[in-house]
């Protein structure tokens, strides 16, 4: 290690998504390849094509958040906040005077607070009304969660939100490590968080074409397409020599990240592009391809990501690709765009807590372009120390994040 | 207390989520939040139908009965551009 730079420790852990309400939930459900996908509650389906989604179901924000707080929340930023306390309580960190200002806030969101901007909208040009409610710029306003965040825990030191659609979380988890890992704050609360299952934004998705109207089947020959889901997961990270000293409970080491931009088209994505991140975090992370024991695909399920994904996993391990097991537990918890990152850094660390491969859910055919070993339909029992975890942004903005475990 | 007094106190008493009694018309508005003096704008200009002006030399809002009796003259103007257009 370059003198001056700190190994980063993951200590603490907290979820929401549609597979349930915190971490545990979330993991067992990927690991069982038990989806959370069902008909959409929030909105009337019969006003929509595309009737399913992967939502967070059964959440009352009311016994979370004094009224005071509340009316401030919109759902993008109730999520980031309750994963961020039961991450924070996970990892029993004390926040004395002198670690509230040396720990950041970084997360990511691909949308902010669409439910906000939908509901708010909806009056000026739905109802005809002139005005919209006061607190409408406050809570859609994209760095909003992270805002919330830190006024919620009373951590003073830097914090931003990152935006880079379905990368938003590795991106600000990435950058959450490199300034703990450089020496910029000692800590860090960092994730992804996205609630944007609004009647106008899936309307857009379905104009786009890439969603299925049932299920979501990543790398099958008969895959339709992508779920839309929501949810946040959120992580603390610190020194590992802190946590060493303190004797906390150490999930595994965020040993390095990747990133690249495919600067070619707007919604395809490309093989080049995304071999470049997974490369990109090899190299950060000091690890040969060898090294690399599972992968948490982006895995969306649609035409294009599964085959070019599939492209760059070979072009990036070369023949160790062949026996490297990779698996999209998008199939259960849908595609969280901006939180997506989170939720499946969350299986991926617990891949290597449980010492078991989360399966590809709803599995059914080989597709002759997708030839890597997926693991279809069921968990399976694995030496696991060291997992990537892949998100690739429409617009071509990649990140990787390389996870390892901790002896 | 007259009918447009009584709204007024009671979206006060909401957005400030106090006590209805603790309020009266020399309630100061310098003890109410910022946040909430504008959901009480909002509130008002809801419920009467009305656009609270800004920055209006007209409108000097110290107390809660300032506030009543500016609601009061917004009513009379507004009554007075119905009848001339009718």
């Amino acid at each position: 290690m370059t003198p001056g730079m700190h190994r980063v420790a993951i200590t603490g852990m907290g979820c929401i998504s549609a597979l349930g309400h915190d971490a545990d939930s979330h993991w067992q459900a990927c690991r069982d390849g038990r989806s959370g996908i069902d008909t959409i509650r929030q909105i009337d389906p019969e006003r929509l094509i595309i009737k399913v989604c992967a939502e967070v179901k059964d959440f009352d924000p009311a016994s979370h958040f004094p009224d005071r707080q509340l009316h401030l929340l919109d759902r993008v930023s109730q999520f980031a906040v309750y994963a961020a306390r039961q991450a924070l309580a996970d990892s029993g960190l004390e926040m004395g005077p002198e670690l509230v200002r040396r720990t950041a806030v970084i997360l990511g969101t691909g949308a902010g607070g669409m439910n906000t901007l939908d509901s708010q909208f909806w009056r000026l040009y739905g109802e005809g009304n002139r005005r919209v409610m006061p607190l409408t710029v406050p809570r859609l306003m994209i760095s909003a969660a992270a805002s919330h965040v830190t006024m919620d825990a009373k951590i003073m030191g830097p914090a931003f939100m990152i935006s880079s659609a379905c990368s938003s979380a590795n991106h600000a988890i990435g950058e959450a490590f490199w300034m703990i890992r450089t020496g910029r704050v000692r800590a860090a609360v960092t994730g992804g968080t996205e609630a944007c299952l609004t009647y106008g934004t899936i309307r857009g998705w379905e104009a786009l074409r890439v969603m299925t109207h049932d299920v979501c089947r990543p790398f099958s020959l008969k895959r339709r397409g992508m779920v839309l889901g929501e949810g946040a997961g959120m992580f603390v990270l610190e020194r590992l020599e802190d946590a060493r000293a303190r004797g906390a409970k150490i999930y595994g080491e965020l040993a390095g990240m990747g990133m690249s931009a495919d600067a070619g088209d707007i919604v395809f994505p490309s093989e080049e592009g995304a071999a470049a991140a997974i490369t990109g975090a090899l190299e950060d992370a000091g690890l040969a391809p060898e090294e690399v024991d599972y992968i948490n695909a982006h895995g969306t399920g649609t035409a294009a990501n599964d085959v070019t994904e599939t492209r760059a996993i070979r072009r990036a391990l070369g023949a160790v690709a062949e026996r490297v097991p990779v698996s999209s537990t998008k199939a259960v918890h849908g595609h969280a765009l901006g939180g997506a990152g989170a939720l499946e850094l969350v299986a991926a660390v617990k891949t290597i807590a449980d010492q078991v491969i989360p399966p590809t859910a709803n599995y059914l055919d080989p597709d002759p372009d997708c030839d890597l070993d997926y693991v279809p339909n069921r968990a399976r029992p694995a030496a696991v120390r060291t997992v990537l975890s892949n998100s690739f942004a429409f617009g071509g903005l990649n990140a990787v994040l390389a996870v390892r475990a901790v002896e | 207390m007259t009918d447009i007094e009584d709204k007024i106190m009671a979206i006060v008493a909401q957005e400030t989520r106090r006590d209805r009694a603790s309020l009266s018309l020399d309630t100061e508005l310098s003890e109410i939040e910022s946040l909430d003096l504008v959901q009480i704008i909002f509130a008002i200009e809801d419920e009467f139908d009305v656009y609270v002006p800004q920055e209006d030399e007209t409108f000097k809002l110290d107390n809660l009965r300032d506030v009543v009796d500016g609601v009061k003259l917004l009513l009379a103007e507004k009554q007075d551009q119905s009848a001339e257009s009718a």
